[in-house]
């Protein structure tokens, strides 16, 4: 059949590669050839080949010279095109090297956003503390005075949807956790926005906790929330001998005034 | 030196067919759309009861902090155009719906532009609620749609193996004019906001005109001129596009697995043999935490899976070009996916991986795969009880008959 690749008697009938600029043989030829015996590698034992509905176009047609320039140019620029994108996604997950520091306006340009990724999996070590995300909020009560909650465990509840449950939600998994990240990615550490996402970070987080929370607590309306995160180290294997850690150490955000802007669109009354 | 350039020559020649002629790894392709759509299909479904907090109306990633983010990184969303309810809804349906089609294989070279669309729209509303799972099922969401993953195991398929869509097919005209009339709307109306759908260069409004056009083209040619140059040449087009977007889809998985483990190769506590521990007690990946203490305390079994994990993952990109160690090392991580998807409770992050890893499956393996699913699909359609339950109408007469043999 002239459907398989080693098809020799397919040569005959075709003038048209022998006849081709000679400069464009060599170039897409490796990249052809690459990604043919990448593919083979699974292709190779395909046995039903419903070939009724594939006309083999390159195989037994002899191509006019348009069609030919055409398909030329086709296997350039998609060449070309995979290259390019293979090469600057590398760039953007590599670790960062001289190549990617000279071209990063050029891999952004291409990578950012939709193929923006990052495999970084438990990487380079794993974390190795379970960090609690805390909130309180401050009332105020009838007579003007003030009243403040304790301390509500945002990254327990989390948990707890968690356990025992085959498939836990984004709601429970992503979204508090990530939102802390975010807020730690956009501060230093006096707690100071270091640029675009600062202001939207605690927006965000700000509203995670408010709609948790909810409008009151114990009937009086809230006015301020304040954030803090618990971190304990997680204890070391226990064959090691690590010692067993227990403390949490703390990081505390100022009170953030809650308004009914903040609120617009949580669904809480 | 002469032999040499012929041979050369001739190599070339055929890869040249091969790139231009045939649609490599069909199977292949069609186990990754499926897998995909499986994975987001079921995701949906699965964040039904939270669908308005992760991407909608009530998600604390307001509408506007959302429009803050996309327009200044650009990514596509089209829940960034409106914040009424029924939009929301409409596209989260939409995506639901969509996904079954894509998993079905119907019209698949317009369902996976669709697919796409709606993949894009709901992540990057919210891209902080994501994790790799939908990392994976983002990049894989663009890459089918330069595929022909609808050639086997689809609607499309079974359409044209039976020759059902004859006559001008009416329903991908439909379609065709639907989708056109949609981009149309969104364009000149101004639904489409920050400048989503402009023209330009390099934007999604060229590109999904582009489409549109060339669908068009191939579906008047085929009409028109089935014989024709240009219906080979558009042929040969879409199968060089194929080939490399399934390329593409290869080397994204073994850039998945290199750079994981490259970045773990730099770590004290994979070198150290320990790593495994430390993700088996954080609280956000612990939903059985008997099992992860059982899994934790042997200190053997927690060195031989991580080291096994840095030296699979590392190896990964060049063990897949020897056939026998590849398939082992395919078995091998998706088993561990597995685990993950039970142990740190990831199903879908699981799942999309196991669908990446698929791309790499022999042909002959998913082939023997589909045979043995289309015969146990039609063991269990030819059973008693559903024959009875599915044609229950041309039955009944035989179920009176016994119903009176009983009482007699």
């Amino acid at each position: 059949m002239a459907d398989e690749p080693d098809g020799a008697t397919a040569y005959e009938p075709i003038p048209a590669p022998r006849t081709a600029p000679d400069e464009a043989g060599p170039a897409d030829g490796r990249t052809n050839d690459a990604e043919a015996t990448d593919t083979e590698t699974t292709e190779t034992t395909e046995t039903e080949h419903d070939g009724t509905d594939e006309p083999e176009a390159g195989q037994e047609r002899r191509w006019s010279l348009p069609s030919l320039l055409v398909l030329y140019a086709a296997v350039i620029a998609v060449a070309v095109a995979v290259v390019y994108h293979l090469g600057t996604v590398f760039l953007s997950i590599a670790p960062s090297n001289p190549i990617s520091q000279h071209n990063a306006t050029t891999v952004n340009a291409h990578v950012m956003p939709e193929f923006e990724q990052n495999w970084q999996l438990f990487a380079p070590n794993p974390l190795q503390q379970n960090i609690a995300v805390q909130a309180r909020v401050q009332t105020l009560d009838p007579d003007g005075g003030r009243t403040e909650s304790p301390w509500i465990d945002l990254t327990a509840q989390d948990v707890a949807a968690i356990r025992d449950n085959p498939f836990p939600s984004h709601v429970n998994q992503n979204l508090l956790r990530r939102a802390w990240d975010y807020y730690t990615a956009w501060h230093d550490q006096n707690e100071k926005s270091t640029g675009f996402g600062g202001p939207l970070s605690v927006e965000y987080l700000k509203r995670i906790g408010l709609q948790r929370i909810g409008r009151d607590w114990h009937g009086e309306p809230v006015i301020q929330i304040q954030f803090r995160s618990a971190t304990t180290d997680v204890t070391g294997p226990t064959w090691t001998g690590a010692p067993a850690t227990t403390a949490p150490s703390y990081r505390q955000l100022a009170w953030w005034p809650a308004t009914d802007d903040d609120y617009r669109g949580l669904g809480v009354s | 030196m002469r032999a040499l350039l012929t041979r050369g020559a001739d190599a070339a020649f055929q890869g040249w067919t091969t790139v231009t002629g045939r649609t490599l790894a069909r199977y292949q392709a069609a186990i990754v759309r499926i897998g995909v759509a499986l994975t987001f299909g079921t995701f949906l479904l699965r964040e039904w009861p939270h669908r308005r907090v992760l991407y909608g109306d009530l998600s604390p990633w307001s509408g506007d902090l959302s429009r803050q983010l996309l327009s200044t990184n650009h990514a596509f969303s089209v829940l960034a155009w409106s914040d009424a309810g029924w939009w929301f809804e409409c596209v989260y349906v939409a995506a639901i719906a969509v996904s079954v089609l894509m998993l079905l294989g119907w019209r698949t070279r317009a369902t996976s532009l669709v697919f796409m669309v709606l993949v894009l729209s709901l992540q990057n509303r919210a891209v902080l609620v994501g994790d790799g799972g939908d990392n994976v099922v983002h990049l894989m969401a663009i890459y089918l749609v330069f595929t022909r993953c609808g050639e086997v195991w689809s609607l499309d398929a079974r359409a044209a193996r039976l020759g059902t869509r004859r006559a001008g097919d009416p329903a991908g005209v439909a379609v065709w004019l639907l989708l056109g009339t949609a981009l149309a709307f969104c364009q000149l109306t101004g639904f489409a906001k920050l400048g989503m759908l402009d023209l330009g260069l390099y934007t999604w409004g060229t590109f999904f005109w582009l489409c549109w056009l060339l669908a068009g083209l191939r579906g008047a040619l085929t009409r028109r001129a089935p014989e024709s140059e240009g219906s080979a040449l558009l042929d040969a087009l879409t199968a060089l596009l194929h080939n490399a977007a399934m390329l593409v889809i290869a080397a994204e998985v073994c850039f998945i697995y290199a750079t994981a483990g490259w970045y773990k190769i730099q770590g004290s506590l994979w070198q150290g043999g320990t790593a495994l521990w430390y993700p088996l007690h954080l609280h956000y990946f612990e939903p059985w935490p008997a099992l992860n203490n059982m899994l934790g305390t042997n200190s053997t079994l927690v060195t031989l899976i991580t080291y096994g994990t840095v030296i699979a993952q590392v190896g990964f990109p060049f063990l897949v070009f020897n056939r026998r160690i590849k398939n082992l090392m395919l078995a091998l991580m998706m088993t561990e996916h597995l685990a993950i998807a039970v142990v740190l409770g990831l199903p879908f992050f699981s799942l999309a991986m196991i669908t990446a890893d698929a791309v790499f499956l022999p042909t002959g393996f998913l082939v023997r795969v589909g045979q043995g699913v289309a015969k146990g699909v039609a063991r269990v359609a030819s059973t008693p009880v559903l024959r009875q339950t599915i044609m229950r109408a041309p039955r009944a007469t035989e179920r009176e008959q016994e119903a009176v043999s009983v009482i007699r």
